[in-house]
Order: C-alpha cells, then sequence, then structure tokens
C-alpha cells in the first residue's frame, strides 16, 4: 500500500476511535463547542486528506457531514438525535471504508447517498427560528494545552527493539559470568556496573513502549453503550473514571472483549427499563460506572451497574435443570458460590435470547478470556441493587513474578500467583496419605488432593539428598491442590513469551521463558495441571466443600483489612482498615501548624494532624480520618493505594516508632503504622476539648489585652468577647479575664473568672492570679475555670 | 521458475528439498531442553541468542520413534505464524535452483511421508522430495500424535 495512503488509514481510524465518545457526549450536551469543534475537524482533516488522495467516496461523505456540522457550528442548526444518528453513521462508514482499502475489498456504494441524505432530511425545516442553543459558547477549554510530542511508530519495530535489548541483556549476563571467572579487578567491575545498570534502564524505557492508556480500552464503550440504550428503550448514565491508567498494548487487547461483553450483559439484563425503575423508586436512568485503577502489578477495572443484580436463585435452578448441579449440593451452596454459577458454562439469566446479549456466549467465556491472561474475575452482587464486577488483570503480559521449580531433573517456572504454600515434605503440619492410588495431602486439617509434578508430566522421580517439597497450587478458578515437586531453587523475575502452538496444544504449559543461563524453561499452567491430573473439580465435591469453610475460617483469622498507602515521604505504608473513618481531599489552605501543632480545620472543629510536619504541594491533600473510640486526627498521605489483607502478626515486629512491624504482601515489604503510637502522641489537651470556650475580657481599652491576650485565646480556639457584655448574654460558663488583682466587684460573682497579673511571682498565697505571659498556666487556669464552674 | 532456490537436504535418510522462501536460516543444534508431555516429534527448546526455538524431531513424523540426542546435527531456522521453529534435519547438502522445477510425483508415495511432500524436485539427476516445512508443524499432527 502506498506510504500516504496508509498513514492517512491509520490515522483516521485512530481519530475514529477515540471520536466516537466524544460524538456522544456531544449529543449530551449540544452547546460544548470544543467537542464540536474536534468533530468538525476530523470531517474537515478527512475531507483535505483524501482530496489528494483520490478518494471520492470519502470526500463526498465528510463533506457533507461537514456541511451540516458547520451549520450547527454557526447557529443554523441544532443538533438533535436524528442528525447525531445520521453523523455517527457517517463516521462508521467512513470506518468501513478504511478497512474496505486496508483489505483491499470493494464496498457498495449506493448506500452512502442514503446517509448523505439521512443528514440532509431536516435541514429544511429547520431553517425557522434558532435556540441559541449552539451558539453559547463557552470559553474555550484547552484541555491538552502542552500535547506531548509524539510519533508514529511501527509495531515491529518496537518488537525488534525489545527483541535487541533481550539480547543484549543475555550477552551481558554472559559477559559477567566470564569476568567472575577472571579477575577481579575493580575498575573493570565498576566500568562493567555501569554498563549493567544502562542496559537495565534500557530495558525499562523499552518496556514501557509497550504501555498504552486504559483510555483506548474505554473508547468504544459511550458509544456502545448509546447505541444499546437506543436499541433497547433504556436510559443509562456512563461515568468513566482512571482512563489515564496505564496497561500493556496486547493486555489492552486482551480485555476488550471482555469489557465489552460484560458492558452489554449490565445494560442487557442488569439495568432495568425507566417504568420498572420508576416502580421500584430508583431513579429513571441507570448508573454504568467503569473505573480503572493500578494496585500494585495489577490493574482493577471494576464495571459495576445499579440495576436488578444476579438472581441466584434463578441460577441455582437453572444449573440444576441443566444437569450441572444436583439440588442436595444446591443446598449447601453460600450465596456468593450460587452467584458464581454465573460462570459455568451455557448458564444465561436473559429469560429470552436478545440480539445483544444472551447468545450463548456467556460469563463463562468471558471468565476464560480473563483467566487465560492470568487475570481474576470477581462478583458483588447485590441483590436488586446492582452488580458490580471486578476484573483484576496483571500489568503485563510479559513479565512475572515467578518460583522457579525442580522435577525430574529439570527446571520449571510456575506463577507466583498461583501459589498458597510452600512446605517441606517432612513438615510436621503435613501429612500425606494414599488410599487406593489417590494421594491426600492434610495440611493443618485440610485436605487436598495431591499429584506429583514428575507424575503429571511423566518424568522420572530422581534421587535427591533433603526431603521433597509439596506447594499448594490454586488456579486462578477451581480448587487448590497439592503438588510435589523436588525442590523450589529460586524466586525470579520472568520475561514470558508465549510457545509454540503445538508446546501449548498440551495443556499444562502457559509460555515459556529464557532466564539469564541462556536454558529455556517452560511456565507451568496451574489449572492446566489440574485438569491434566484429572483432578476433582465439582462443586457438590463435599470434603471440599467443609475444607474451603475451614480454610475461609482459617484465613479469616489470620488476615484483617488493611489500607495500602503512600506516605507524603514517598514510603508505602499500611494503616489498619478499620481506624480508618473515611478518606477526604482537603484543602491545603485547611492545614495549620501552631506552637509546634500540626492541625487541619474540618467541618468547623480542629482536628490535630498526625505527621503535620510537611510542606504541602497542591490545592488538594488526600487525608485519611482516623478515629479511636473518641478522638479524630487527620493523617495526610499521598495517595492511596489499595485495599489489602494484612496478617494479623507481622512478619517482622518493630517496636518503638510509629512502625509497629513489617508485613510482605505481593513481594513487597511495608511497613505497617501503630495506631497505639499515632494516638498516643497526640496530647490530650488536643485542640477539640475546649474549644467552645467564651472568653470575656473584662477590660476594655487594655491594649495588652486586645492586642496580646485576645489573639492568643482566638489562636487556641475560644471565642473572645471583649468588654463586659450585658447580664443577659452572659452564660453561665463563660470565662471572665480580668487584668489586676482588683475589681472584684465589679464583676458577677457567679461567673468563672481568670485574674491576670502583671508581675511573674505571685502576691501572696491567696494571690490565684496568673502571670500574663504564663501562656499554658492561662489556658490551664481558663479550662479550670471552667470545668469549676460547671461541676 | 527459473530463479525459485531450494535448500537439499535429507530427513530419516529421504533425500528432500525445501523452498529458500521458507527458511530463515541453517544453524548448528545447540542444547535442547526437554519439553515433557509432548509428543515423540517435539525434541524441545533451543535458545538462539534471544530467542527460543521450538525444535522438531521431523525424522521422528516419519519414523515414529524419535531420533538419538547425540544424532541431533543441523537444524533449519523457520518462522511459522509468529513462532520460532528449528527443524532437525540428518544433513544439508546445497542450495541451488532446478532448471526443470516442480515434477508431479510419480509412484507410490510410503503414508508416513504423504502428509508432507508436494512434488518432487530433480537436483544432479536424483529426485528429491519437496516439502514445506509448516506442514510439520500442523497442530493436527500433534493431536493425533498425542
Amino acid at each position: 500500500m502506498d506510504e500516504l495512503l496508509g498513514e492517512f488509514i491509520s490515522e483516521t481510524q485512530e481519530t475514529l476511535e477515540a471520536l466516537a465518545g466524544v460524538v456522544v457526549a456531544w449529543e449530551a450536551d449540544p452547546s460544548d463547542k470544543e467537542r464540536l469543534d474536534s468533530i468538525f475537524r476530523f470531517f474537515h482533516t478527512v475531507k483535505g486528506s483524501c482530496g489528494f488522495l483520490n478518494l471520492p467516496r470519502f470526500e463526498r461523505l465528510s463533506h457533507a457531514a461537514e456541511d451540516v456540522l458547520s451549520d450547527i457550528r454557526a447557529g443554523r442548526r441544532v443538533p438533535d438525535g436524528s442528525t447525531v444518528n445520521a453523523v455517527l453513521a457517517i463516521m462508521d462508514r467512513i470506518g468501513e471504508l478504511t478497512e474496505a482499502v486496508v483489505s483491499g475489498a470493494s464496498l457498495p456504494s449506493e448506500n452512502d447517498e442514503l446517509l448523505i441524505a439521512a443528514l440532509n432530511e431536516k435541514k429544511l425545516e429547520e431553517v425557522k427560528g434558532e435556540p441559541a442553543a449552539a451558539v453559547s459558547a463557552v470559553a474555550p477549554r484547552r484541555e491538552q494545552g502542552s500535547a506531548q510530542r509524539t510519533i508514529r511508530l511501527p509495531l515491529t519495530l518496537i518488537d525488534q527493539l525489545m527483541n535487541g535489548v533481550s539480547d543484549m541483556v543475555l550477552a551481558r549476563n554472559e559477559l559477567s559470568r566470564k569476568l567472575r571467572d577472571l579477575t577481579s579487578d575493580p575498575d573493570l567491575e565498576s566500568a562493567f556496573e555501569r554498563l549493567s545498570s544502562c542496559v537495565a534502564d534500557m530495558r525499562d524505557s523499552i518496556s514501557k513502549t509497550r504501555m498504552q492508556r486504559v483510555d483506548r480500552l474505554f473508547a468504544a464503550i459511550p458509544r456502545m453503550v448509546r447505541d444499546l440504550c437506543r436499541d433497547l428503550g433504556k436510559r443509562v448514565e456512563l461515568d468513566i473514571e482512571g482512563g489515564d491508567v496505564e496497561m500493556d498494548r496486547e493486555m489492552v487487547e486482551m480485555v476488550v472483549d471482555p469489557l465489552t461483553h460484560i458492558v452489554r450483559n449490565s445494560i442487557d439484563h442488569g439495568i432495568e427499563s425507566p417504568a420498572e425503575r420508576l416502580a421500584v423508586g430508583k431513579p429513571e436512568s441507570g448508573m454504568l460506572r467503569l473505573v480503572a485503577r493500578q494496585s500494585g502489578n495489577q490493574i482493577v477495572i471494576e464495571i459495576s451497574d445499579d440495576g436488578r443484580g444476579l438472581n441466584s436463585d434463578h441460577l441455582v435452578r437453572k444449573a440444576i435443570a441443566g444437569g450441572d448441579l444436583t439440588a442436595e449440593a444446591a443446598a449447601q451452596l453460600t450465596e456468593a458460590e450460587k452467584c458464581d454459577l454465573i460462570f459455568k458454562a451455557g448458564l444465561s439469566t436473559a429469560q429470552a435470547v436478545t440480539a445483544v446479549s444472551g447468545r450463548g456466549v456467556g460469563m463463562d467465556v468471558v471468565r476464560a478470556n480473563v483467566e487465560r491472561i492470568g487475570g481474576v474475575i470477581a462478583l458483588e452482587n447485590q441483590p436488586g441493587r446492582g452488580l458490580k464486577i471486578t476484573l483484576r488483570v496483571p500489568l503485563t503480559l510479559t513479565i512475572i513474578p515467578g518460583l522457579i521449580i525442580k522435577a525430574g531433573g529439570q527446571q520449571f517456572a510456575i506463577p507466583r500467583a498461583a501459589i498458597v504454600e510452600i512446605l517441606h515434605q517432612n513438615n510436621e503440619t503435613l501429612s500425606i496419605s494414599r488410599v487406593g492410588g489417590a494421594c491426600i495431602a492434610t495440611i493443618r486439617h485440610i485436605r487436598h488432593s495431591m499429584i506429583e509434578l514428575e507424575d503429571v508430566l511423566g518424568l522420572p522421580f530422581v534421587d535427591q539428598h533433603g526431603p521433597r517439597t509439596v506447594m499448594v497450587v490454586r488456579s486462578a478458578s477451581g480448587i487448590p491442590f497439592a503438588m510435589g515437586v523436588a525442590s523450589v531453587d529460586n524466586h525470579e523475575e520472568l520475561v514470558i513469551r508465549p510457545a509454540s502452538p503445538l508446546i501449548m496444544a498440551s495443556g499444562v504449559y502457559a509460555g515459556m521463558t529464557l532466564p539469564d543461563n541462556g536454558q529455556p524453561m517452560l511456565l507451568l499452567d496451574a489449572g492446566g495441571l489440574a485438569q491434566a491430573a484429572n483432578l476433582s473439580n465439582l462443586v457438590d465435591d463435599r470434603t471440599i466443600q467443609a475444607d474451603g469453610e475451614l480454610a475461609g475460617r482459617a484465613s479469616a483469622v489470620e488476615t484483617l483489612s488493611a489500607l495500602r498507602f503512600e506516605e507524603l515521604s514517598g514510603e508505602e505504608r499500611l494503616l489498619r482498615l478499620s481506624l480508618v473513618e473515611r478518606v477526604e481531599d482537603l484543602g491545603a489552605d485547611l492545614f495549620g501548624m501552631s506552637g509546634g501543632r500540626a492541625f487541619a480545620r474540618v467541618e468547623g472543629r480542629l482536628l490535630p494532624v498526625a505527621n503535620g510536619h510537611h510542606r504541602f504541594e497542591g490545592a488538594c491533600i488526600t487525608t485519611l480520618r482516623l478515629k479511636d473510640d473518641e478522638r479524630e486526627l487527620c493523617y495526610p498521605v499521598a495517595r492511596v493505594i489499595d485495599i489489602v489483607q494484612m496478617p494479623v502478626n507481622p512478619d517482622m515486629v518493630l517496636s518503638g516508632g510509629t512502625i509497629s512491624g513489617i508485613v510482605v504482601i505481593d513481594d513487597i515489604h511495608l511497613e505497617v503504622l501503630d495506631p497505639f503510637t499515632l494516638f498516643g502522641a497526640i496530647p490530650l489537651d488536643a485542640i477539640t476539648p475546649h474549644a467552645a470556650v467564651r472568653c470575656v475580657i473584662a477590660d476594655k481599652g487594655d491594649i495588652w489585652a486586645e492586642e496580646i491576650l485576645a489573639p492568643l485565646l482566638r489562636q487556641a480556639g475560644h471565642n473572645v468577647i471583649i468588654g463586659m457584655p450585658d447580664e443577659g448574654i452572659m452564660q453561665p460558663d463563660d470565662v471572665i479575664l480580668c487584668i489586676g488583682p482588683d475589681g472584684t466587684e465589679a464583676l458577677p460573682g457567679h461567673q468563672p473568672v481568670v485574674r491576670i497579673r502583671n508581675l511573674p511571682t505571685a502576691k501572696d498565697r491567696e494571690d490565684k492570679s496568673v502571670y500574663r505571659y504564663d501562656r499554658d498556666g492561662l489556658m490551664a487556669a481558663i479550662s479550670a475555670a471552667r470545668t469549676e464552674k460547671v461541676a | 521458475m527459473i530463479s525459485q532456490l531450494y535448500l537439499f537436504a535429507s530427513i530419516a535418510g529421504t533425500p528432500v528439498a525445501v523452498m529458500t522462501e521458507e527458511i530463515e536460516a541453517v544453524v548448528r543444534v545447540s542444547e535442547i531442553s526437554p519439553v515433557p508431555g509432548m509428543p515423540p516429534h517435539i525434541a524441545g527448546l533451543s535458545a538462539l541468542r534471544s530467542r527460543v526455538l521450538t525444535m522438531i524431531d521431523v525424522a521422528a513424523l516419519i519414523n515414529g520413534r524419535p531420533t538419538p540426542r547425540e544424532l541431533h546435527e543441523l537444524a533449519i531456522i523457520a518462522d511459522i505464524s509468529g513462532h520460532s521453529y528449528g527443524l532437525i534435519v540428518d544433513a544439508v547438502s546445497d542450495i541451488c535452483s532446478v532448471p526443470d522445477g516442480e515434477l508431479p510425483l510419480r509412484g507410490q508415495l510410503a503414508p508416513a511421508w504423504a502428509p508432507f511432500a508436494r512434488s518432487i524436485v530433480e537436483n544432479a539427476g536424483e529426485p528429491h522430495l519437496l516439502v514445506s516445512l509448516s506442514s510439520f508443524i500442523d497442530p493436527a499432527l500433534t493431536s493425533q500424535a498425542a
């Protein structure tokens, strides 16, 4: 294909993809000039480019659309539903045409006229009165004012670069081995170190070229939602968040299908029709939320709706009818397990097959697709109130943490995520029994089916010195099982590449990797191993059922939810979730510092700030609001990362300081904040308790009292009134401050009084006055006077 | 047709010809890591710089039994549908063009060869079976064999 033409095609396709969402947003808010402009620009560019590329059909279509849009821009026409439809239709046609140009196929052209006619249909009747909708131009928002400069590169070039760097790493490793054998020259070694770090940096940046914003994944969703809603007569509000999260390009492609499917399901089956929604007291239009965020080395995509949720009983009935489940087994299922039935092949919640979904390609396929890329799919069902589906997929397909294990004299890799536990065979919590050929490993009263890796792969058992190792393996689906291997050798970040179809056909391998020693190694597929060993995977297996419960209970005891966050200083730490009352963004101006104590103004109160000795950047600070049974404090953080399960007992216990211990989660060690020290560090007479005291300064006109005392009291959170108010306004617990030892007669006797003297030393024993520059004494006297009175 | 180049080699003692377009390189076989649980003709994996090759013991496909490791000498490297393969051959004799081009198959071909051979190419007066490399890695073969 001609180079210019190729560029035009790929550019057009890319813009089309990005624009689908824009058109829908524009339809929702026709006064949005900026969106209109970008759509107009698209057609204009297409028209311009195809003029000299000699693509008359593109030109005619884009010209027609441009005309209409320019009318709208000029306010001569109002964009309505049918106009938007016609514009969308033209965009679709342009998309089809580009495809056709790529594949060299031809597309019948008579429809073009129809499309153009549809576009112009309303033109005549629209010349009348013009609402000013389109003219109410908002000041143009420059969202990507300083767009990054980019260039377009062929994928193959990037792949070549990637391979080149891999070669380089291997060469480096070989060199490193040779150097180790030969010399110990520090100069040479430091030069080599420098080379190594350059290579490592380069590898990192090359891997970044593979990353892509999740935006691209979401680009097609608004259009799809709009079209589905029209077809099904539903109203849905779409909310997309987190499009700037980045993930591996291949990953994006792998997730598109499952995501599309889930969104379709949600609109078709989840969200009710407007009438039904009104009947059950919900707002007419449904809510569909797509959120993407990064959590450790995973991308979490949440799709939640406020529709009717899953009907678990209906699922169970279907499963029983389909013979997948016995009635007895069904009775034992927990609610969550019932919902999980939706992932069984051939189950669909749809009462009737519609054009949109329910065609038999069900959630089982979605789950299979997600799991194939090492992801996990989870449901959170609230019957009648909605369904949340969470996809967790690895950040990249290519690099995963893995364990190197040995069996039959050969090394294999297995994804770290699939391993629950590793034990030596002679561990006392483990017992292995064989019954009629079946092998059962009992670990802490939980029975697992056990397989030996050598048996599954048909390898000979090699004699060895130490005990064999048993690992508890859990595939993304299915039940954990025990697997015996000769040994676990190492833990490495593995660069995984797809294995050839011949090898993948065996089902027990998930890919291959080339470790630093240059010996290719196979990555085992946990699910495939279980399948190859014919392990029972039945839901109604009672032992496993009970085991599962036991395991659930055991793990509930061992872990607790913790909030993982990044400190302002950059460390990642954990904090018990139960202490966090809420997380909110507070304006930086709400934070203040006085007398070495940091505080924040929240909801009209002053709350102590735990680590307030930072200078804040930016207008908003993410703040954790922590609460013990009575006191609250603010804890500013850089960002909140995730909610994780952390073991109750940290892996390493530290005492003293704000860190109580260190736990390892996802191979990262994280410090755990000690709530005891945290709350203990706040002085008890914090800013809150006596904040409400009203102080009356009796001596009006005294400069010291007005200029020095009053600000001090205000700063301490008291209300200050200067001069004696009328009798009626005084509240019984107002504290009167008077300067000088005299004048008692002038004061109402039933009010608490604090006397202030000018001299540091008291006149005599009877003198209860406070020296005026004794700040602590003053504050103490005020609260003492008040409590005395109240008591 | 004159310009068509063929690589002449021998597999399981049978002279064969391969179109050079299918070939990336011919290399000496280095260490092969075995892949357990595979049909006999998949010899294992081998690293060629940073690439990992799936090594195919072509003779095993024909004979039905794996060739002893020490006889693995030369491999034809080919890139087939995005994956790199090394096809192990007994020997490589020549690369040249053939004046007569492809000749139709005559005689009864042994069933073992039938899925792979297309026609005959003559070189230096000797007939060679023209084989297609991609036919050796047809996944259907694997599932039959497995």
